[in-house]
């Protein structure tokens, strides 16, 4: 379900994000329960549950709760939860609350953030078939 | 030629590393910009814009919108908005509930609408509730027609989650039949 398959993925990133038009989640849009989605995934409303994406953004004003398995994550918004993604960057208006499972992160100036952001090697995310259980 | 060495590596070590330390964040740090840049207009400007729930995005659960929604991707739950429009390859198993309601995809459940337009592509597998309603030729209807919508009592508590105003007036009323 959360496979990501990155080895064809990583492949043919560019052009399948062109070819799937990304998602657009409005701050009016609340949803509770799981998104898959094989695009780009952009919320700016409030999500509780899990996500899977190739690109996840979340907006300003957006709120997630939950976990995140995505290639790229973005957070500009509030997040409670996990994140399991390679690349990942924490804006400074976001406030994140939880942990972020990462290979390359970046953190603004101005950033909340409460929790851990535990390195792994790439090999950890290609082989990420399902959310692993993580010490509390 | 010390000289110079000492020279070139000193030069070499401030040119260069500052160079690519400027270089290196900068490329990550763009491309979330470039991602985040456009989103954030449409944010501030579009009231009117849907959200979009394209093809390539399957939720599992409810949907809840105070505004449109467009769903082109599949759902597998109930959904709650104002517009909500189903597109041509969409599918949504549950029920879909709103003022106006537009498919031209697939779904399986009930529509509980003001307004149903059913497009010819559309294909409906259960009980639409409507006030209003519009068929076009090449629509597969499987359920009942029902011109029940807003005169049911099941229905105030669909509308009741659009309009919190709906939902205040009938509970005070519950609330002092209970008390009597």
């Amino acid at each position: 379900m959360f496979a990501l398959s990155r080895r064809s993925d990583t492949r043919t990133a560019p052009a399948r994000g062109i070819e799937l038009p990304p998602s657009y989640l409005r701050s009016s849009l609340s949803i509770r329960g799981v998104l898959e989605a094989e695009c780009e995934l952009t919320i700016g409303g409030k999500v509780v549950g899990r996500i899977a994406a190739l690109t996840l953004i979340i907006a300003p004003g957006g709120h997630v709760e939950g976990d995140i398995i995505a290639r790229d994550v973005v957070i500009g918004g509030y997040l409670k939860g996990r994140v399991f993604a390679p690349t990942v960057t924490v804006e400074e208006t976001a406030h994140v609350d939880g942990r972020i499972f990462h290979h390359t992160i970046s953190v603004a100036r101005g950033a909340h953030f409460d929790g851990r952001m535990p390195w792994r090697p790439v090999s950890y995310f290609e082989t990420l078939d399902q959310l692993p259980e993580t010490q509390p | 030629m010390t000289i110079f060495n000492r020279n070139d590596k000193p030069a070499d070590a401030t040119a260069k590393p500052p160079a690519n330390d400027i270089v290196q964040p900068q490329k990550p740090a763009e491309r979330p910009q470039a991602t985040a840049q456009p989103l954030s207009p449409p944010a501030k400007t579009g009231a009117s814009m849907p959200s979009v729930i394209s093809k390539a995005l399957k939720i599992t659960g409810q949907l809840e919108s105070t505004e449109d929604i467009q769903i082109d991707g599949e759902i597998d739950g109930d959904v709650r908005g104002v517009g909500v429009k189903i597109g041509n390859n969409a599918k949504v198993k549950g029920t879909v509930y709103g003022d106006e309601v537009e498919l031209a995809g697939t779904i399986d459940g009930k529509i509980e609408a003001k307004k149903v337009i059913l497009n010819g592509t559309a294909r409906m597998s259960g009980d639409v509730v409507h006030q209003d309603i519009k068929i076009e030729s090449g629509a597969f209807i499987d359920g009942h027609l029902k011109p029940e919508f807003g005169k049911t009592a099941s229905k105030p508590a669909s509308v009741s989650t659009l309009k919190p105003v709906t939902s205040v007036a009938p509970a005070p009323e519950k609330s002092i039949e209970a008390r009597h």
